[in-house]
């Protein structure tokens, strides 16, 4: 009685997950080059990463309209119905954490050709930049593999990146009395709370592999509520 | 659920005092099954009071050796749309006719096991079972207007084996025909050929028929497969404001109906249940692997 049905529609779902989460690939590598452009003040590669954010919203059009008439024409349902559900979320994701590097790569030719610089907060933000990297990955294979635990994790990962963003926050506080030098502060300062927001889109697609896999949304944290 | 005592039951023959109801005799004398025209009100009360209650208890059906269901045990709420969802064979349209005892009609055919309606249990010997067809409704997958009546005797064909007057049948047509949502279509041609009219409208027609003797229980088995859409959608919708008045349970191979009408969907395979919830969940979330896998299409 078990006959094999819908192979076709089952190979495109998984082709656009596949090809959805790819899109977490993109944004690491757009993530990777926005942090090389912060540390050495790199105005051409930024403007590459602004140029090359058009793939990542290309990536995420592309499939949102692809499961769209998965929706329309094939009345998916159950587990499937969630995964697509899900997969319209990450997606957004994706395309807002490519736009969040846009935001940085745009503030680098602010802060001019030799800017004054702050080694401790330049490190500070390269570490939350490849804290974040990790997050990033690690949401996409919780993602493949449905691994919820994977997904909590990102939580105690993210803790991490807002640790940092802290830190930064108070070498910008003690910069000192020059005004290039304060001005740079604050621009870094817009750079890391940027780093800060990609993680935790990382986390929203942790939240999204719970819903696939128990049904049930439920943030990991609620910012609102944060002892509820 | 205690079972009724048989004898204070209308659909008993043998040990019920009263003669066949009195159409004149008003709301309060009649009996559940043919219930007064005219007093929606009184209707609707009976229907808070949870009539048309179905419950299947350990219920096998056989056709010769082929155990088509196998122990299966469910209620269906009080005028609430169930769906029967399940592959070809897996018994669904079997059990739907043991309630209303058809499938005993087939040779070789017998089942074991309780169905009661409101507590009273339909397979008792003293049961009179043109009753048990009055008080549980049917709706086929192929309209089935009697080929010779008129759109009115149609109709009103149930009533009148009761008994009813000119008047009341002229009364209880219309109101069967409102309730079926056919009436305006049709009132100017009551007494065109049943079979003149188009496929969607034979099958509200047959609804109408079903519900004219006051059924408390309306079963329906695959009523739109044969219909185009925009007549599926009548009769959808059409299930959805009977369900006030009368207990639904549809056979549906379309699963998008079932997640459009019902409230609660029952997933069958090989003739036993597999799983029941309200239908919300059993499309986002079912519990079972085999219902997920069902509805997905995974198998079928």
């Amino acid at each position: 009685m078990a006959v094999e049905t819908r192979s076709q529609y089952q190979e495109e779902l998984e082709r656009l997950e596949a090809s959805g989460l790819g899109g977490l690939d993109l944004v690491n590598g757009s993530l990777d080059r926005t942090l090389e452009a912060v540390e050495h003040q790199d105005v051409e590669l930024a403007a590459l990463v602004i140029a090359d954010d058009d793939r990542i919203d290309g990536r995420y059009l592309e499939v949102h309209q692809s499961l769209i008439t998965l929706l329309a024409t094939q009345s998916p349902v159950a587990t499937d119905l969630r995964l697509i559900s899900a997969l319209l979320h990450v997606l957004k994701n994706v395309e807002r954490m490519g736009d969040q590097c846009v935001n940085i790569c745009k503030m680098i030719p602010l802060t001019g050709n030799e800017p004054p610089a702050d080694e401790g907060m330049v490190k500070l933000i390269l570490d939350m930049g490849r804290q974040t990297h990790t997050l990033i990955s690690q949401s996409k294979r919780a993602f493949e593999d449905r691994n919820v635990e994977l997904a909590r994790d990102l939580v105690r990962q993210d803790d991490v990146v807002d640790n940092l963003n802290r830190e930064c926050f108070g070498l910008a506080l003690e910069i000192g009395d020059d005004p290039d030098r304060r001005e740079w502060a604050m621009t870094m300062l817009l750079a890391a709370r940027a780093i800060e927001r990609i993680a935790d889109n990382a986390v929203d697609i942790g939240e999204q592999v719970a819903f696939v896999v128990t049904g049930l949304f439920k943030e990991f944290e609620d910012a609102s509520h944060p002892n509820g | 659920m205690d079972s009724r005592d048989p004898t204070e039951s209308p659909i008993m023959t043998e040990q019920n005092p009263e003669p066949q109801a009195d159409p004149r005799t008003g709301p309060d004398q009649s009996p559940p099954m043919v219930s007064a025209v005219g007093e929606p009100a009184a209707k609707q009360q009976r229907r808070s009071r949870e009539i048309g209650h179905v419950e299947l208890q350990s219920l096998n059906a056989y056709y010769g050796s082929n155990h088509a269901v196998r122990d299966l045990s469910l209620d269906f709420d009080s005028a609430k749309v169930t769906a029967i969802i399940g592959p070809s064979g897996c018994g669904k349209s079997t059990m739907v006719r043991c309630i209303n005892r058809m499938h005993e009609e087939i040779a070789g055919a017998r089942s074991e096991g309780k169905v009661l309606l409101d507590g009273l249990d339909l397979y008792d010997p003293q049961i009179d079972i043109v009753a048990v067809r009055r008080a549980v409704g049917m709706v086929f997958q192929k309209p089935n207007p009697f080929p010779t009546m008129s759109v009115f005797d149609n109709v009103t064909a149930g009533l009148r084996l009761t008994g009813a007057s000119r008047s009341e049948l002229e009364d209880r047509g219309r109101e069967a025909l409102v309730g079926a949502g056919l009436w305006e279509e049709v009132k100017d041609r009551l007494k065109a050929p049943g079979v003149s009219l188009s496929g969607g409208q034979q099958q509200r027609l047959c609804i109408a028929r079903a519900l004219a003797v006051d059924p408390e229980v309306l079963l329906m088995d695959e009523p739109c497969s044969a219909l185009d859409p925009v007549a599926t959608l009548r009769i959808e919708e059409l299930i959805g404001e009977l369900k006030e008045r009368v207990t639904i349970v549809i056979v549906t191979h379309n699963m998008q109906q079932a997640a459009r009408v019902a409230d609660t969907t029952v997933f069958m395979l090989s003739g036993e249940l597999v799983e029941v919830g309200p239908t919300d969940r059993v499309f986002t979330n079912p519990d079972d692997d085999r219902t997920e896998q069902y509805v997905t299409g995974k198998f079928g």
